[in-house]
């Protein structure tokens, strides 16, 4: 039984190396790429509801406040999506979105923005100002993607 | 930052284009222009270069070109051409003085122009302020730097002359074919090349890994699985105007650029004939996207 007091040691070594994951170890960069590009998928699901909605193609009105929310809620820190190291492996983003850092937070600030004015229009059922600003929405979308996202990688 | 000078760029379009002095042949030539992306190369962006004033830089396989300067300056721009230069620099691919251009300017597509459309650009251009700034010369290995080889790859590939509409397509298709073909050339990025810079014709638009800037460029065929097959016509249209697709992404990069200089000023109609056209083609299967990157993999490399 000389050996129990190792056995025990090792057993709560590998116990707390279960646990490490949870806390301290950093993310992964794939991870966070991975977890990045699926809020994006998001927000181009939303995007692509909303503009179906807002263009009269489908008749879901009282949803759009749904979708224009999620937006807000999935654009308020974008440029956190875009962590230090996160920079290589499968991703279409560009290095100037870290070299560039204040560049590249100032569009992702716009789109939130422009975001917000979307969801505010949204609820006054003005037509008019939701189609506006919808448009602006993309606008900054694009804006953003001509200046810090690469072509297919 | 690439791009940046657009919004300015179309401002400066807006104070400096001729107003319709002589009717609306420089209307159209600066709707052509802007249409045919003349812009985009010939300004260099990157480093806050005047309009048309030439200067970017083209990273392509066979080197890097800089463009050149098409400001009407009589002595760095094109200040001393006639309106002949002008066509035979477009449709022919050659200059003044008598030498061949490298196909990474698109005469390969500027060829198929209507004499019509070649002379209201001329008309729009030749009214612009001239801008003093010196070409660069290109960068390329020394194997490329003899023009008279060009001379034989003209031969290969190219087929001079403006756009022959078919007479059994309806005209808003022959509409959207000469202005994706001879106006926007699509095919320039979007169809894969040969060894020797040669579009291949059987792969038209079916995308291309090799391109510009290192960028690869989507397969736009109606391929169902590696193409664009799942756009309608209007999703197509829609893109050109905002740039969104039916996923709800948005067009970054290059795209984004075509976009906001080029197919967003094209009117509705026209935006809907070049999707009726891309509708219509045949649908290659071609797959773009390489394999997947492991971080692995590429420490390796480090």
């Amino acid at each position: 039984m000389i050996i129990s007091p190792l056995r025990s040691l090792l057993a709560t070594g590998s116990l707390l190396a279960m646990l490490v994951p949870l806390s301290l170890h950093a993310a992964e960069p794939e991870d966070i790429i991975k977890y990045r590009q699926n809020v994006m998928k998001a927000v181009g699901g939303h995007t692509s509801a909303a503009g179906a909605i807002v263009q009269g193609k489908v008749e879901y009105k009282s949803d759009l406040l749904e979708h224009a929310r999620s937006l807000q809620a999935l654009t308020r820190n974008i440029p956190a999506l875009f962590q230090k190291d996160s920079d290589f492996g499968d991703t279409k983003a560009r290095d100037e979105v870290w070299s560039k850092r204040a560049d590249f937070e100032k569009r992702a600030n716009d789109t939130k923005a422009k975001v917000e004015v979307f969801a505010k229009a949204v609820q006054s059922s003005n037509q008019q100002t939701i189609a506006a600003s919808f448009k602006d929405v993309g606008e900054s979308c694009k804006a953003c993607h001509k200046d810090f996202r690469k072509e297919d990688k | 930052m690439r791009r940046r000078a657009s919004a300015g760029f179309l401002l400066w379009l807006a104070v400096t284009a001729p107003a319709g002095a002589d009717g609306d042949v420089p209307r159209q030539g600066e709707y052509l222009f802007r249409a045919a992306g003349c812009a985009g190369c010939h300004t260099d962006t990157d480093n806050q270069g005047a309009p048309l004033a030439g200067g970017r830089a083209l990273h392509t396989p066979f080197g890097v070109f800089y463009t050149s300067n098409i400001t009407p300056d009589p002595d760095t721009g094109i200040g001393r051409w006639s309106e002949n230069d002008f066509v035979r620099a477009l449709r022919e691919g050659i200059s003044p003085r008598g030498e061949h251009y490298y196909p990474a300017f698109p005469y390969t597509s500027y060829t198929q122009l209507s004499d019509a459309d070649l002379h209201a650009m001329w008309t729009w251009l030749r009214g612009l302020k001239p801008v003093r700034q010196v070409n660069k010369p290109h960068a390329l290995p020394w194997y490329l730097r003899w023009r008279a080889t060009l001379n034989v790859w003209k031969w290969m590939f190219f087929d001079p002359g403006p756009y022959q509409p078919q007479a059994d397509k309806p005209p808003a298709w022959n509409r959207g074919a000469y202005l994706a073909n001879a106006v926007t050339h699509c095919a320039e990025c979007h169809t894969p090349r040969n060894l020797l810079g040669g579009l291949k014709r059987s792969r038209w638009l079916a995308g291309n890994r090799d391109g510009v800037d290192d960028a690869k460029i989507p397969n736009i065929t109606p391929d169902r699985k590696t193409g664009i097959g799942r756009w309608s016509e209007s999703d197509i249209a829609a893109y050109l105007e905002t740039g969104m697709t039916p996923d709800g992404d948005f067009a970054g990069d290059a795209m984004a650029e075509v976009i906001d200089n080029s197919t967003s000023h094209l009117s509705a109609d026209d935006r809907r004939a070049i999707a009726i056209y891309i509708k219509s083609l045949p649908a290659v299967e071609q797959a773009i996207r390489k394999e997947k990157k492991k971080k692995s993999e590429q420490d390796e490399f480090l």
